[in-house]
């Protein structure tokens, strides 16, 4: 059996030989990603059924927990480590022909960082490499998102970089005071004794650390920096940044609020930051002429969904979040791909220059079109399956205060529909802007065409048949949910 | 089978023959009250025997098409309607001697639908010709129409609850045991009178073919063969409108005769009242119809309906 | 066969029918209408059959059924019929305009699904069906571009808040009886409350009125129906909004059963009565709002709106006259309204795309067919006798009076007559009256448009005089969902109901117009004269256009035109501009300052911070 530790170590030495390949061979380092993350899917899925088994517990050094840094394969985070590498490598197969400007091999090695650091924080065992991952993830997306070095991607850089830093440092304070309540950094160790402390000051480093990934996880009103960050980046890294980075926020904060602290009380109120996010994110997607601002406000939406989802505490609610995870990565990834080379195409991030793709590029817009009533949860896409379950998930709490606020998120969902659809109706319907009437139907290179129609496929086919993913899904939230298990397993008997 | 056979063949004759003969006696009735002599009673017969022999213009198979159509809703509408005699088995009203040969279908809701074919026939004959009067005249039609339907279907209704039965023979039954609907439902009866002259298109709300502002209206192109039906139509529905009027109020007849003698007190009542009154604009009738007519039928609708929920 | 076959060859058609146009234009055509026709008659063949079986185990960890009884059967009939009918008319119709192919698979989809959602025997496929046939239906009406479009966002936006409010009416009673097959929560659901079921339905109420375009929730439909291309109009009034209809059979009556839902009431208000007095309103404005249109479309569309009210009154009324007229005026409107836009199709299609009421007219010479047919429709939707929209009212007419309600009955009374008022109107100023230079020379309709109407046509005077024929199919509903079935005949009812024999009626009437003829026959012949041949009192009649049709009913719509407004929509429409402009404004919140962001930040620890010390949430 292969070692979950090779997910990380593998592609990180491949980010390294990266600069190392293109000095042999100019062409090469662009299909460096692509290796490294076609590696991670094979592994992680292979990996899968072992893990709903039983976790699989890595200890390196030969420390046992929780003295060793170790890696806590469980269900959760190989679900989360496959969806990682499945999106990094289309996005890095849609990078290929994607990024020819600028400083292409760095892009290639920073996407790959980014993706090493998401893996990592999904399945490290002890809060401190969750820290060190979690930068790799934040400081290699800052660098991205000034990729192009115009004034406004260098400047939405510099505002994701700080925002970024004040989350990173709060991060940081609230593990420091974690290590000086227990001494120790194991998630699971902690876990199993933080029940002996309780104090506010316990309570102030959950604050730290809630807020801290929280920036990351796109929370409101923690998000200001999303829709500038996202919207700057090249698309491609757009599509990891809204599909992968954000969710790797939001395990972060679950598994510090569920796993370490197993702080249910303070979930209502996660609750309703959730619905806030998603309101104010929808609300603000709304009225958007910017399509990739348009799409990163709609992420934000998806976000606070995803959270709600979560903040219901209970199984089913947490599988339907994590329903939401996939789906949300899958149509958003696609959205953010094939409107790149519509961007393109037309040189303009205007929504109406859309207007009349359907005949310029059919099988791009067929696409985007999949996406977009995916996200707005319309059968026989997977966006309608992850709806329906966090509907139902609401309603089986059967507790009023969630079905409250379940109503409210219903009307963001509305929203949603009204701009995605809107959006459809312009792609097919409107006329094309009077300079692009001549252009003939041009479809972007296989390239970017391949991993368009992968995720198109894949967004129809799980919507389809939603049971490829259920089973995976329960197990993940049961690791969540289950804290005694998961000490169990991480600390050995 | 054969008495019904005969009823069949007999009703529609004496609408036809009482019809144009209330025609004469209108004519007659507005000479004597403009101190004129006036045309004989019978004039209208010769006036359709003359025009029969004379030829129309057509203007395509529509226009000649709504004339029938129109003629022959308003003589089925006679078959629906009982014409005198006395109610002894409900189930069967027929072998008992009451003239109303279809009495078992549909009752009141049925007769309400066949007194349109009138003016949709003559609305879309009318229509196929190209002339504007005939247009505007429909138009008005269709609107007093609309007026007067608002008061008469708020009394049909009032008495259909009242009865709680759709039949016209059974509401005339119950009339007959119990004293006429008259006193029972006086307001509807009230309302009823008022909306008579709209109905039946005499003054002052014969401003669908008035002759002098839109020439005559939906009869403006009709000439020769074409115009007699239409005269024995009015005539027709002028005789279907005040039987259901004696039906519906004064408990129908014990037998033809005091039936058409309660529908001429009827018809002349409501002539004498009209021939005095000028000619009113569309607008003034359709705010006539839905305010007085209106109010009383809403009133006795209330009425029946509280009294019946009690 | 099976529903399992059906959907599967109506799914398989939709989706064949793109690749298929990619290849040949002639396939495709001719293949749209093989399945639509095919379906028809498989729909046809199960006639009578009943049975639920799992297509897919474990949708979601879901059961999903199919199944066929008499109630799906009935609203299949429907859907195919209409469906096939507009494939036919689409031939021609669409013909040489852009995407084709996508509008048939479009079609062939929204008929597709909506047969799913006639056979669905859970709730779960039920929704599934509903929204694929939402979405399809939206792509369609947005097909005409233009002003189309604002009309495809407006019906998905409502339709989205529909289904929004049914899922959770649905996952409610996921939540409280663990299942959604229909059979499985028929015996379930009483056990939860009348509180919670009221809920429930009053969730499913939003999700089918806002389909069916109830009144007040009606008011995406005058826009969708008049912008979308006339074939899909047809499918649109016939049959799409008649799916909220089925929706609230199933659910009031098949689901929650009439022994409970009887019981939904308060003192004065029951869940029941509500429905009903929606349903006179519904009759009694659009209808007269009706009246005031330009637009032909626009104007069936609002009495669309009407006739739903009709339905829903009928079907408000729990007792068997009631629902067997709802239901069968469900079928005669779904005929008689694809009927009317059919036929307005076909105007607009030799006219260039004219729909407004005061450019045309006269057209009776030149396209009679289709003026005969659109007769047909209009009497049928007036509801004379001899058409088969005469019985069904009459059926409504009689519940509501039978079960003391004259005021209801008032109002579908005066709506009836607000009818004739708007089919005048709507025949008289496209197809009476003169006839203009431009279009002197129109050709017929084509054979393909004609073949739909002239089917209508047919089936409405058949069933009008021979109403036993489809109130055999209605009767086993009503038995099935727990009333007596009313006792009709082949040829109308028997004295139980109250008597009407439509045959008799028939005979009389061709008695009457026969001896009319006859009389008409020993008179002098016409002489047929041309147009402008007419009487003008001695002036000669004028060049150009005299044709009265601006302001048809004047001194009706300056007097009503201030009072028949809109409101529900104008109440939407502010909310959405209301709505918009908050977004707007809450847009500031991300101000572009990124010291304002960090703020942000610091607020939000702060803010957990002082919550924990104040209330000590943890």
């Amino acid at each position: 059996m292969v070692s979950p530790i090779l997910l990380i170590a593998v592609p990180l030495g491949l980010a390294f030989i990266t600069p190392l390949l293109g000095l042999a061979r100019k062409g090469a380092p662009r299909y460096v990603p692509a290796v490294a993350m076609l590696f991670n899917l094979l592994v992680s899925v292979s990996l899968l059924p072992d893990a709903l088994r039983a976790p699989i517990v890595v200890r390196t050094a030969g420390w046992a927990p929780p003295f060793s840094i170790h890696l806590v394969a469980g269900p959760l985070g190989l679900l989360l480590s496959s969806l990682i590498a499945l999106i990094g490598l289309l996005v890095a197969v849609y990078g290929m022909d994607y990024i020819r400007e600028g400083a292409t091999t760095r892009y290639h090695v920073l996407s790959i960082l980014i993706l090493v650091g998401a893996t990592g924080v999904v399945l490290t065992g002890d809060v401190f490499n969750l820290f060190v991952f979690f930068e790799i993830l934040c400081i290699s997306s800052y660098a991205l998102v000034a990729y192009w070095g115009d004034s406004a991607s260098v400047e939405a850089g510099a505002k994701y970089l700080i925002q970024g830093a004040i989350g990173s440092s709060f991060v940081l304070i609230g593990i420091g005071l974690l290590y000086g309540a227990f001494g120790a950094l194991s998630m699971a160790d902690i876990a199993a004794n933080v029940s002996s402390v309780s104090s506010f000051r316990l309570f102030v480093s959950l604050a730290f650390l809630i807020t801290g990934f929280g920036v990351e996880a796109a929370v409101f009103p923690l998000n200001a920096w999303l829709p500038d960050a996202h919207s700057s980046a090249p698309s491609s890294i757009s599509a990891i940044l809204s599909g992968i980075a954000i969710k790797a926020g939001i395990y972060a904060v679950a598994r510090v609020v569920y796993t370490i602290y197993g702080a249910q009380s303070i979930l209502p109120f996660v609750a309703l930051l959730s619905v806030a996010t998603l309101l104010i994110g929808e609300m603000c997607a709304f009225s958007q002429n910017d399509i990739k601002r348009l799409l990163a406000y709609s992420s934000i939406g998806q976000m606070g969904l995803i959270v709600f989802g979560l903040a219901m505490a209970s199984a089913t609610g947490v599988s339907a979040a994590l329903f939401v995870v996939i789906s949300h990565a899958l149509a958003k990834a696609l959205l953010f791909l094939a409107s790149g080379y519509m961007i393109l195409r037309t040189g303009s991030r205007e929504v109406s220059s859309l207007n009349g793709m359907g005949t310029r590029m059919p099988l791009t817009s067929l696409c985007f079109t999949v996406g977009a009533f995916s996200l707005v949860g319309l059968p026989p896409f997977v966006g309608f399956a992850s709806k329906f379950m966090i509907v139902r998930a609401a309603l089986e709490t059967a507790d009023t205060f969630f079905v409250v606020l379940l109503a409210i998120a219903l009307i963001g969902t509305v929203i949603e529909g009204a701009y995605f659809l809107r959006i459809v109706q312009g792609l097919y319907f409107k006329p094309a802007p009077q300079q692009a009437r001549e252009e003939t139907r041009k479809e972007p290179p296989l390239s970017a065409l391949v991993p368009v129609g992968v995720l198109a496929a894949l967004i129809v086919a799980v919507g389809l048949y939603p049971g490829l993913v259920e089973r995976a899904l329960g197990a993940a939230a049961n690791d969540l949910l289950d804290r005694d298990s998961y000490v169990q397993n991480v600390m050995g008997d | 089978m054969v008495t019904r056979i005969i009823q069949l063949l007999l009703s529609p004759l004496i609408a036809l023959a009482v019809g144009v003969l209330f025609l004469g006696l209108s004519r007659k009735i507005i000479a004597r009250i403009h101190r004129r002599y006036g045309p004989p009673l019978y004039q209208p017969v010769i006036d359709v025997i003359r025009m029969m022999s004379q030829r129309s213009i057509s203007h395509g198979s529509l226009f000649e098409l709504g004339v029938v159509l129109a003629l022959a809703g308003s003589l089925v509408t006679v078959l629906f309607i009982p014409l005198g005699g006395t109610v002894i088995c409900r189930q069967n009203p027929l072998a008992h001697g009451v003239l109303c040969p279809l009495s078992s279908s549909g009752g009141l809701l049925v007769v309400m639908y066949l007194m349109l074919f009138g003016p949709l026939g003559l609305a879309l004959g009318a229509g196929d010709s190209a002339n504007p009067n005939a247009s505007i005249g429909v138009s008005r039609k269709l609107l007093l129409a609309l007026a007067y339907e608002v008061p008469f279907l708020l009394v049909i209704l009032a008495v259909m609850s009242h009865y709680r039965t759709i039949s016209i023979t059974e509401i005339v039954a119950r009339q007959q045991e119990s004293g006429w609907g008259v006193l029972s439902v006086p307001l509807s009866a009230v309302a009823a009178f008022l909306i008579l002259p709209a109905m039946l298109g005499i003054r002052p709300f014969d401003l669908v073919s008035a002759p002098q502002e839109i020439a005559s209206g939906p009869l403006a192109e009709y000439g020769g063969s074409y115009l007699a039906l239409l005269a024995v139509q009015k005539g027709v529905h002028l005789f279907v409108v005040i039987a259901l009027y004696v039906d519906l109020f004064l408990g129908g007849g014990v037998n033809l005769a005091t039936f058409l003698v309660k529908m001429l007190v009827v018809f002349v009542a409501a002539e004498m009242i009209a021939a005095v009154l000028p000619r009113i604009r569309i607008e003034s009738a359709v705010r006539f119809c839905w305010k007085w007519p209106t109010a009383l039928a809403l009133l006795q609708m209330a009425i029946t309906v509280l009294s019946k929920s009690v | 066969m099976g529903a399992g076959a059906i959907l599967t060859v109506a799914l398989a058609g939709a989706g064949l029918s793109y690749p298929l146009g990619l290849l040949s234009a002639k396939v495709r055509n001719v293949f749209a209408t093989a399945v639509s026709a095919l379906l028809v008659c498989l729909v046809a063949a199960a006639y009578g059959r009943s049975g639920e079986h799992v297509y897919y185990s474990g949708f979601l960890g879901l059961d999903l059924i199919l199944r066929t009884d008499a109630l799906a059967w009935f609203f299949a009939i429907t859907v195919s019929l209409v469906g096939c009918l507009s494939v036919v008319f689409s031939l021609r119709y669409v013909r040489g305009r852009e995407k084709v192919s996508f509008y048939y698979f479009a079609l062939l989809l929204v008929n597709a699904a909506m047969l799913g959602i006639v056979f669905s025997g859970d709730l779960l496929s039920f929704f599934i069906f509903w929204e694929v046939m939402s979405w399809a239906a939206y792509l369609l009406i947005s097909y005409n571009r233009g002003r189309a479009l604002y009309a495809g966002l407006k019906y998905i936006v409502m339709s989205i808040i529909g289904s929004c409010a049914m899922l959770v009416g649905l996952l409610s009673l996921y939540a409280a009886h663990d299942t959604l097959v229909i059979s499985e929560l028929a015996e379930r659901i009483g056990s939860r409350g009348t509180g919670f079921l009221l809920g429930v339905l009053v969730a499913f109420s939003i999700g089918f009125g806002i389909k069916s375009a109830m009144v007040p929730l009606h008011t995406w439909l005058p826009d969708a129906h008049s912008e979308a291309p006339s074939p899909f109009s047809a499918v649109l009034s016939g049959i799409l909004i008649k799916m909220g209809i089925y929706g609230f059979v199933l659910v009031m009556y098949a689901l929650v059963g009439l022994k409970l839902l009887l019981g939904l009431r308060g003192a004065w208000v029951s869940f029941n009565s509500v429905l009903c007095w929606l349903g006179a309103i519904g009759i009694l404005i659009p209808t007269f709002i009706a009246v005031l249109q330009t637009d032909a479309k626009r104007l069936l569309a609002w009495s669309s709106i009407g006739q739903i009210g009709y339905i829903i009154l009928g079907m408000g009324f729990a007792t068997s006259l009631g629902l067997t007229g709802a239901l069968f005026h469900t079928f005669n409107h779904a005929v008689f309204k694809a009927l009317l836009f059919l036929a307005v199709g076909a105007v607009e299609y030799r006219t260039g795309g004219v729909r407004d009421l005061n450019e045309l007219g006269g057209l009776i010479k030149r396209m009679p067919v289709t003026f005969a047919c659109a007769l047909v429709g209009g009497l049928g939707l007036i509801g004379v006798p001899l058409t088969s929209g005469f019985v069904s009212k009459w059926l409504i007419y009689k519940t509501l009076i039978a079960e003391g309600h004259p005021f209801l009955a008032l109002a579908a009374l005066v709506g009836t007559w607000g009818a004739i008022l708007y089919v005048y109107k709507l025949l008289h100023n496209m197809f009476l009256g003169q006839l203009p230079e431009k279009y002197a020379h129109l050709e017929a309709a084509p054979f393909t448009m004609r073949l739909p109407l002239v089917v209508c046509g047919s089936i409405i005077i058949l069933f009008g005089i021979l109403p036993g024929i489809p109130l055999g199919a209605v009767g086993p509903i009503v038995g099935s969902l727990g009333l007596e079935p009313v006792q009709a005949t082949l040829t109308g009812f028997g004295p139980q109901v109250g008597p009407l024999n439509m045959v008799s009626i028939f005979a009389a009437a061709a008695l009457a117009v026969l001896a009319v003829l006859l009389v008409l026959r020993a008179s002098a012949a016409p002489r047929r004269v041309a147009q402008e041949d007419s009487y003008a009192a001695g002036s000669p009649v004028p060049a150009g256009r005299y044709h009265h049709t601006v302001r048809f009913y004047d001194p009706l719509e300056g007097a009503t035109i201030g009072y028949l407004r809109d409101w529900a929509d104008e109440f939407y429409t502010r909310v959405a501009g209301g709505a918009r402009g908050g977004f707007d404004g809450l847009r500031r919140i991300y101000t572009g300052d990124v010291r304002n962001y960090v703020m942000y930040i610091v607020c939000l620890l702060a803010f957990l911070i002082f919550v924990q010390m104040v209330w000590h949430i943890w």
